[in-house]
């Protein structure tokens, strides 16, 4: 969760000052972002729209907002001609609380015996689930299901803990039974109302005066960190998401100055002082993990910083978590762009940590899109910033977005490998490259749905499909649907293709064919052709045709047809249509191993 | 009694100048149920008092506001 009191300096009645303000201004509803957010909740939820609208303003995300009437939320969901269903929604906020679900049971839950609690509880997340199953079935918002706050009293005092299904237990039982229930749900994401009422505290969270005089079940003083845990949500939704983190070296990973401290001065270790940074690499390395990619900008002598990734016991990120190193003694601002450039990825998805406040600021001044940390000046705080950063969230995760760090090492060593070889063809073929097509399963569905989402250049059709599209071609016989996976000497770059096509019985017609931008080039698009004219010269096909169809961003892929050996057949004004002819073999270049996979079975098609 | 004014003003969305004691629940448009509740939080937050509900209830204008402030030594 993100931190609590650090930017809150705006109290409520300001946030509400803004949004009349916003609202009465001239550039109303001119962001390019939007977002249309639904409140249901079981009692006045006030403020919440107007915090919210602010929050997404200064993220640039226009907010249309819907309140749902004052507590009745099962009303809203299950008549499909409500407001809620008129609004069609993109996110759902699900607010209600615990008073409201065991209403009178809440002060008097040992009226009821054990049997009677377990079945108020089932009972109650039946409710919870049929209405989300029929929320799911009438829209695709994603739904932000809140969980319930436990309790901190409980009429029996210290024997609470010797009952059979108590009343605190019942609420813990309620809130784990709904975080197992949607654990697999790509729809519902369970906020963790009780998690975050901790955070603040939970003698904080409700105000009961205000409760009493009017049904305010949430102090208003604190619906800005409410607010912003929505917003950790909101913010991949709308795709502002940060994939790569920037630092420096000198008294960010460790404590001094290499250069002049030395290997054995520089404070990283067991001790007071070298801890805080053992740990702020330890916890660098599990974002590495989860798909972060790292990168260095640092003004420093290359060899001395080399000397501690390789030869320091206590260095917990070695130089093969690095994706881009940028070590010299050009000004950071350069740096930044080359470090965007070798990766090929937007300085919007940057974050950037330095000790140092003079490089930040230049870095804010230069970039305003980056993430730059305000980092404490006390080091043993270190952690606790980077641990309370809610930047790289994303709504699903697929196996290629947790390897994404590893990934971009590799693509480094292969780029480096690159320059040290003579000419292409001698590089391509000693990568010793692996290609596997895979036929469209429900594990490669997910990323097949993502690659078409997310790839811009390399992408013939731009068509973009969710998981359900993507399922229902698969079960289709008249299309053959498949991923493919590229594997080198220097790794796994993991699911970076896919294609669909439908079979007709002379002519089979290419739609979407896509490759992600680091995979063009290595000859795999042609491998891809060889493979698909294979299997529809195997099913009878006289002829394959294509599609394409430019935009923007896809020039890279523009004469891709035209020099595999395809012919333009038709002109619209926005789409081509290429033809290939069967009569000839299309080859596949013969430095490549070819591998088709079914879901159980292996089959070469061609070593 | 400069911050309470602030407070009041800020909430309301009105000038400072306007908030004097001929200003009621009636007459500020803005001064509906819900706001009045969120002067009564802001108030309690900035000037670090507390009201009781039966306070919360008589007060319907800034002289009743104003009044119940002092009481409570601000």
């Amino acid at each position: 969760m993100s931190k609590i009191n650090e930017k809150e300096k705006l109290s409520i009645s300001d946030y509400f000052n803004l949004y009349r303000k916003l609202k009465n201004s001239k550039n109303f509803g001119k962001n390019k972002k939007s977002i249309k957010i639904a409140l249901l909740s079981s009692f006045t939820a006030n403020g919440i729209k107007e915090v919210l609208f602010v929050k997404c303003h200064e993220l640039g995300i226009y907010c249309d907002f819907y309140v749902g009437k004052y507590s009745r939320y099962s009303q809203e969901i299950l008549d499909k001609n409500s407001g809620l269903h008129k609004f069609e929604p993109d996110l759902i906020i699900w607010f209600v609380d615990i008073m409201s679900i065991f209403g009178s049971n809440y002060f008097l839950p040992y009226s009821l015996n054990e049997n009677q609690r377990k079945k108020l509880i089932e009972e109650k997340l039946n409710e919870i689930r049929s209405l989300a199953e029929k929320l799911k079935s009438d829209s695709d918002a994603k739904i932000l299901l809140h969980n319930f706050e436990v309790p901190l009293f409980s009429p029996l005092g210290i024997l609470e803990s010797k009952q059979k299904f108590g009343f605190i237990e019942s609420v813990e039982a309620l809130n784990s039974k709904l975080r197992d229930t949607f654990k697999n749900d790509d729809q519902v994401f369970v906020f963790d109302y009780n998690a975050f009422c901790s955070k603040i505290g939970k003698d904080n969270a409700m105000d009961y005066k205000m409760y009493y005089l009017g049904d305010i079940k949430f102090d208003l003083q604190y619906l800005p960190e409410l607010c912003s845990e929505y917003m950790v949500y909101i913010k991949p939704m709308v795709s502002i998401t940060k994939k790569c983190i920037v630092l420096d070296l000198d008294n960010t990973l460790w404590g001094g100055i290499i250069g002049e401290d030395g290997l054995e001065g520089i404070k990283l270790g067991p001790t007071p002082e070298g801890r805080p940074f053992m740990e702020f690499q330890q916890y660098l390395l599990s974002l590495f993990n989860r798909g972060v990619i790292l990168a260095i900008n640092s003004r420093n002598n290359y060899d001395d910083a080399m000397e501690v990734f390789k030869k320091h016991p206590n260095m917990v990120l070695k130089e093969n978590n690095f994706a881009a190193m940028q070590i010299n003694w050009n000004d950071k601002i350069a740096n930044m762009k080359a470090i965007a450039e070798e990766l090929n990825i937007g300085t919007d998805s940057l974050v950037f940590i330095d000790d140092d406040k003079s490089n930040r600021q230049m870095i804010r001044e230069a970039f305003p899109e980056i993430n730059v940390v305000e980092m404490p000046e006390d080091p043993s705080l270190y952690l606790k910033t980077l641990m309370d950063m809610n930047d790289f969230n994303i709504l699903q995760i697929t196996e290629e977005d947790k390897k994404r760090g590893r990934m971009y090492v590799q693509q480094r060593k292969r780029t480096e490998f690159q320059k040290s070889t003579s000419n292409l063809t001698e590089f391509l073929k000693s990568l010793n490259m692996v290609v596997t097509a895979e036929r469209a399963n429900k594990f490669n569905i997910p990323r097949i749905a993502q690659l078409t989402q997310k790839t811009n250049q390399f992408n013939m059709t731009t068509k973009r499909y969710m998981e359900e599209d993507i399922k229902k071609f698969s079960e289709d016989k008249n299309y053959h649907v498949f991923s493919v996976r590229v594997e080198d000497k220097f790794g796994d770059n993991g699911i970076t293709g896919a294609a669909i096509i439908k079979k007709g019985k002379d002519i089979w017609s290419i739609g979407t064919f896509l490759l992600s931008c680091r995979i063009v080039g290595r000859k795999v698009e042609e491998t891809l052709l060889a493979y698909i004219a294979k299997e529809a010269k195997k099913a009878g096909a006289k002829r394959i045709t294509a599609d394409f169809i430019p935009t923007e961003k896809n020039s890279v892929a523009n004469d891709f047809y035209k020099n595999s050996g395809f012919s333009l057949v038709k002109k619209e004004k926005s789409k081509e249509v290429w033809e290939y002819s069967l009569k000839n073999d299309y080859k596949f270049p013969n430095f490549i191993k070819f591998v088709e996979k079914q879901m159980n079975s292996l089959k070469n098609a061609k070593s | 009694m400069q911050n309470l004014k602030k407070i009041v003003a800020k909430v309301l969305d009105i000038d400072e100048i306007k908030v004097n004691d001929s200003l009621t629940m009636s007459n500020a448009e803005q001064w509906d149920s819900f706001n009045h509740l969120l002067l009564i939080s802001e108030i309690e937050k900035e000037l670090g008092i507390t009201f009781f509900i039966q306070e919360v209830e008589k007060i319907k204008s800034f002289k009743d506001l104003r009044e119940i402030v002092l009481s409570k030594g601000r």
